[in-house]
């Protein structure tokens, strides 16, 4: 399999002179294409930090990162916007869609930045996005007109369309309700399945237990990660045991 | 907790607190400086006035006089006061010349006089009544300005004079007023009558002013001398104030405009403050506190920058005022209420804080209509636009997508960017106003406006013996000169108008006005010998209008005229006629011949051949014409147009910057949502820049048509009080239409880039915390 993010000793720290404060201490890590991976952790302890590390949204103070075989702190800030155009997805925890343009607009945005040329295919793609996950028949619904599910749905339609390798989501079930967390984890084990590989920040260990890698961190380190088979429909209980077994273990 | 909210704000918003105080300062620094310089100089006039004795009644005469009678119609009636007849001895600018350089080419009727006897006194620079002595001679204070000092010498027809000082003079001070007067002693002026042609000026002082109108019937009834001007002292007053008075009213338009601006700055960060903390003063409001408690933190900020600005504003009219009031001070002197100019203008500066204030509860009054829920649950306000519903990313085929995105903003954001519109409307309309005007009054058509015929060369001859005599030479000259293509020759002569048993007096112009016409702001140029044309002033006077009938007395015979038209006039106090009839007279009180040349020959040759062979004829390039009588006025419009170009065009970029900077950091979160799924710095300045061009465009028409519609009819207002009307801006479209918007998109789109560079430092990962 291929490696398509690398850490190595990576170092990230907020502050200067006294207000220093080193937020992610030395972590060096892995990621094959194709892998589940989620990140767990008490408040605090830096997951969103290494996810931004690692997506290139921000820089780190000491290591290299690469992704997809090239080096994030070589890259000029164009082609990070590149790379995350084309090669990554994200999806955050409050759905950010613009408020002044409809569902659909928002969905193609990144999309028709570049290529307005296949408009036409680029609207039949989201089409099929909304309708894989649920929402189709809203293109033309104001923004302001829809549920939280409903929006967090729009923004994962907006972060598949242009094929990326990797989705990021930082707690991207954490403002959902059980019901609607539910559907949306099954939405992005899907993608995953379909090849994509996914890293998600969660509290929840429900959706942790969902996928294949989970790293645990604690005060900045990579306190210890598990494996996991891939996750079949059966066996949820155990896997959640599993998981929250070593979160009380490590005290988060 | 109030405390920490407005510290926070007012850290947050150091820039825009620091330019809406500067607005305020300069507003503030404009209402006192009107205020100050109306009251000096309405002070100065006064005092000018009343130390001079400027006569109450003044009619000019050329020709013969009879003295005794004037003298018993004086003492005959109670409310006279006081009569004297001065003269004023009119020479031609070739025999007067000043270290050296001859006055040949002034065309102000340059001329020695007496001092008063027992008024109408010619004052020196301290306000204090002139003693002259034999050899001496003072010069009107304009030459006070052009390198002319105390001791140099002044030649006229070969008599030598020392320049002992300058003088005011309450009535010809102002560059409107024709006439120059030099004072000499009495023994000298004697002297020198053979060197120039008299004119007499004939003065009354009255018990009381209103008793004016009441002389001048008697004067006209009583049938006396007036071959000539007739002043009154209303009319010196205003020929006194008019071009300070002009000034004063462009600082007042100029301030009105920045008080607005600065209101918008204020509206429009309030606004965009108010979106921001929307969530904010929604808990604010849940958690019980009282939209008045909301509203005090406001108007504490802003009660303190108002005040922070309007005393910077009152120091800084103090610093400049001495500045400003030079000119007022040299033709009119001091004024003697001081401490009434500094109190008006304090009062100025407190009317204008009052409407700040006001203006600001006004704006907080949206306060109230924050819904909490709304605020709770969106964090902003809910702006519903359903007009911009079809205009879709999806159906755009043609727009790149940065520019879509920027036009969909303003679409759905309209009131926020309404502010910004107004403010480039009316930057717009600075920049074109006073191009257009500057354009206008430079145009050579804008003569036929002032009265003053459309021609190459412009003759005039006045105030000599055998005038009609004179003119016929000149006549005979220009129709045996191959170049000439066309000249007409204008004799102008007073008529008794008979009007309700009543007689008034008219200064008609005879003769061929087809040829080089003025502007009729009604009807035509009289044609048929029963037709006849009243200057704007006269048609109000005599109340008729085109067609209507009006009987002027003809070599004693009362013959009828219809009115054919109403034309601009701004010469000879505006109060002038036009007919075609013919005059078996022979006393003219002065020609004015009006000449184009075939295909342009040297132009200044001709008319220094001209003005060579006549040399009792005042004979001008009516370029130059133009020049002189208005060139100081033409000049300092143009200094003013350019100025207000520079102004306009730093207001755009100042407020725009600060509406583009403020826009950025209330975006920053959906600027952080694109650039985490891809679109770079350059997309988001992309966006912004469309929005600010598209803004700018819309304001930019916008502010044209207002500057064209609204700007022509109050700058024809304006002039419309010397007397002109009808008045049309002459636009020279290159630089109205096509280098004024690009200077001001240019402006506004560098103000935008360099606004919009914040976003360039919003970091994602920073924000999508949020
Ligand atoms: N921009 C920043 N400047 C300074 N300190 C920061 C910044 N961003 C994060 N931190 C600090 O870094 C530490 C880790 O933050 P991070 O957001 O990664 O935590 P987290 O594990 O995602 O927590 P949570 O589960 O609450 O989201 C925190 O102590 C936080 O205060
Ligand atoms: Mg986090």
């Amino acid at each position: 399999m291929k490696n398509i993010i690398t850490a190595q000793n990576i170092i990230k720290k907020f502050g200067v002179g006294d207000e220093e404060q080193v937020v992610l201490r030395d972590i060096s890590l892995t990621i094959q294409a194709g892998e589940f991976v989620a990140i767990m952790g008490p408040s605090g302890s830096g997951k969103s930090t290494l996810m931004h590390a690692l997506s290139g949204m921000d820089k780190v103070t000491e290591g290299q990162v690469t992704f997809d075989g090239k080096v994030l702190a070589l890259l000029k800030e164009n082609e990070l916007a590149d790379l995350r155009r084309n090669k990554m997805g994200f999806i955050f925890q409050q759905p950010t869609l613009l408020k002044n343009i409809n569902v659909l607009d928002n969905i193609i945005l990144p999309a028709m930045r570049d290529k307005r040329k296949h408009r036409s295919t680029i609207i039949k793609k989201a089409q099929e996005l909304m309708e894989r996950t649920g929402i189709s028949g809203l293109e033309k619904r104001d923004i302001t007109q829809m549920s939280g599910g409903q929006l967090q749905r729009a923004g994962i339609c907006r972060a598949l369309l242009s094929n990326p390798k990797v989705i990021f989501g930082d707690e991207p079930t954490g403002a959902l309700n059980s019901k609607s967390a539910k559907e949306i984890m099954n939405i992005i084990t899907q993608i995953n399945q379909n090849g994509t590989t996914v890293m998600l920040v969660t509290h929840d260990a429900q959706v942790a237990a969902k996928t294949e890698r989970i790293l645990f961190m604690r005060d900045g380190q990579i306190a210890t990660e598990m494996t996991l088979p891939r996750y079949n429909g059966q066996d949820l209980h155990e896997r959640i045991d599993k998981v929250t077994a070593i979160m009380k273990e490590l005290g988060i | 907790m109030f405390s920490r909210i407005i510290l926070n704000d007012m850290l947050k918003s150091k820039l825009t607190t620091l330019i809406t105080t500067i607005f305020i300062a300069i507003a503030a620094m404009l209402v006192a400086l009107s205020a100050i310089l109306m009251v000096n100089l309405s002070g100065a006039i006064d005092t000018l006035m009343r130390e001079a004795k400027t006569p109450h009644f003044m009619q000019m005469h050329a020709g013969e006089i009879d003295q005794t009678r004037l003298e018993a119609f004086a003492s005959s009636h109670d409310y006279v006061e006081d009569f004297q007849i001065n003269e004023f001895l009119n020479i031609e600018g070739a025999k007067i010349t000043i270290n050296g350089t001859s006055l040949a080419h002034s065309v102000q009727d340059n001329g020695v006089s007496k001092q008063g006897q027992t008024f109408d006194y010619l004052l020196d620079i301290n306000g204090k009544r002139i003693d002259v002595h034999d050899g001496e001679i003072y010069l009107p204070v304009s030459y006070m300005k052009e390198e002319v000092a105390i001791g140099d010498q002044v030649i006229i027809q070969n008599k030598a004079f020392t320049v002992q000082g300058f003088l005011r003079d309450s009535q010809m001070n102002s560059l409107l007023a024709s006439s120059k007067r030099f004072l000499v002693s009495d023994q000298d002026y004697n002297a020198l009558q053979s060197v120039g042609n008299v004119e007499y000026l004939i003065e009354f002082r009255l018990q009381q002013l209103e008793q004016l109108s009441t002389l001048e019937n008697d004067y006209i009834t009583a049938g006396l001398e007036a071959n000539g001007p007739t002043i009154t002292y209303p009319l010196f007053k205003t020929l006194n104030a008019i071009s300070d008075g002009l000034m004063i009213a462009l600082i007042l338009l100029v301030s009105v405009l920045i008080v607005v601006i600065s209101l918008l700055c204020i509206r429009f960060t309030l606004l965009a403050k108010m979106e921001e903390d929307y969530r904010e003063i929604g808990v604010l409001k849940a958690i019980g506190l009282r939209v008045a408690d909301i509203k005090k933190i406001y108007i504490a900020k802003y009660s303190v920058i108002t005040l922070v600005g309007a005393s910077i504003g009152v120091v800084l009219a103090y610093m400049c005022k001495d500045l400003l009031l030079e000119n007022i001070k040299l033709y009119m002197g001091e004024s003697e209420n001081t401490a009434l100019a500094i109190g008006l203008g304090m009062v100025g500066v407190g009317v204008l804080c009052i409407i700040i204030m006001g203006y600001i509860y006004l704006v907080l009054g949206r306060f109230k209509k924050i819904a909490v829920t709304e605020a709770i649950q969106f964090g902003t306000a809910q702006e519903k636009s359903i007009s911009t519903k079809h205009f879709t990313l999806a159906a755009n085929k043609w727009l790149p997508t940065n520019v879509f995105l920027g036009l969909k903003d303003v679409m759905t954001r309209k009131r926020l960017y309404f502010t910004m519109l107004i403010v480039l409307v009316i930057t717009t309309f600075i920049m074109i106003v006073p191009q257009n005007l500057y354009h206008t009054i430079s145009s050579k058509d804008f003569t036929t406006y002032m009265g003053i015929g459309n021609s190459d060369m412009r003759i005039d001859i006045q105030q000599t013996a055998e005038i009609k005599t004179k003119a016929n030479q000149m006549v005979k000259a220009l129709a045996n000169d191959d170049d000439v293509q066309a000249y007409n020759v204008l004799a102008t002569k007073t008529y008794y108008v008979q009007q309700d048993q009543q007689k008034k007096r008219i200064k008609v112009e005879l003769g061929d006005h087809t040829l080089f016409p003025v502007t009729y702001a009604q009807g035509n140029a009289p044609k048929e010998t029963n037709e006849i044309a009243l200057s704007v002033m006269n048609a109000d006077e005599l109340n008729k209008k085109v067609g209507d009938k009006i009987t002027l007395i003809v070599d004693d015979e009362a013959k009828p005229f219809v009115v054919s038209g109403i034309y601009s006039d701004i010469t000879n106090g505006g109060k002038t006629a036009k007919a075609t009839f013919t005059t078996s007279s022979e006393d003219m009180m002065w020609y004015v011949i009006n000449v184009t040349f075939k295909a342009n020959p040297a132009l200044n040759a001709k008319v220094k051949e001209y003005a060579d062979q006549f040399s009792y004829a005042k004979v001008s390039h009516i370029d130059e014409y133009i020049q002189q009588s208005y060139g100081p006025t033409i000049a300092s419009i143009e200094k003013a147009a350019f100025i207000a170009i520079v102004v306009a065009l730093l207001i755009a970029m100042l407020i725009v910057f600060l509406f583009i900077k403020m826009l950025t950091a209330k975006d920053r979160y959906t600027i952080a949502v694109m650039k985490s799924f891809g679109f770079t710095n350059a997309d988001i300045t992309k966006q912004y820049m469309s929005r600010a061009l598209f803004v700018a465009i819309i304001s930019v028409i916008i502010g044209t048509i207002a500057a064209n519609t609204l700007g022509e009819s109050i700058v024809g207002a304006v002039i419309g009080t010397f007397g002109a009307t009808a008045f049309t801006f002459t636009i020279q479209p290159l630089s109205a239409y096509v280098l004024s918007p690009l200077m001001l998109i240019c402006a506004v789109l560098v103000a935008t880039i360099i606004g919009a560079s914040y976003a360039g430092r919003i970091k994602i990962s920073q924000y999508m915390k949020e």
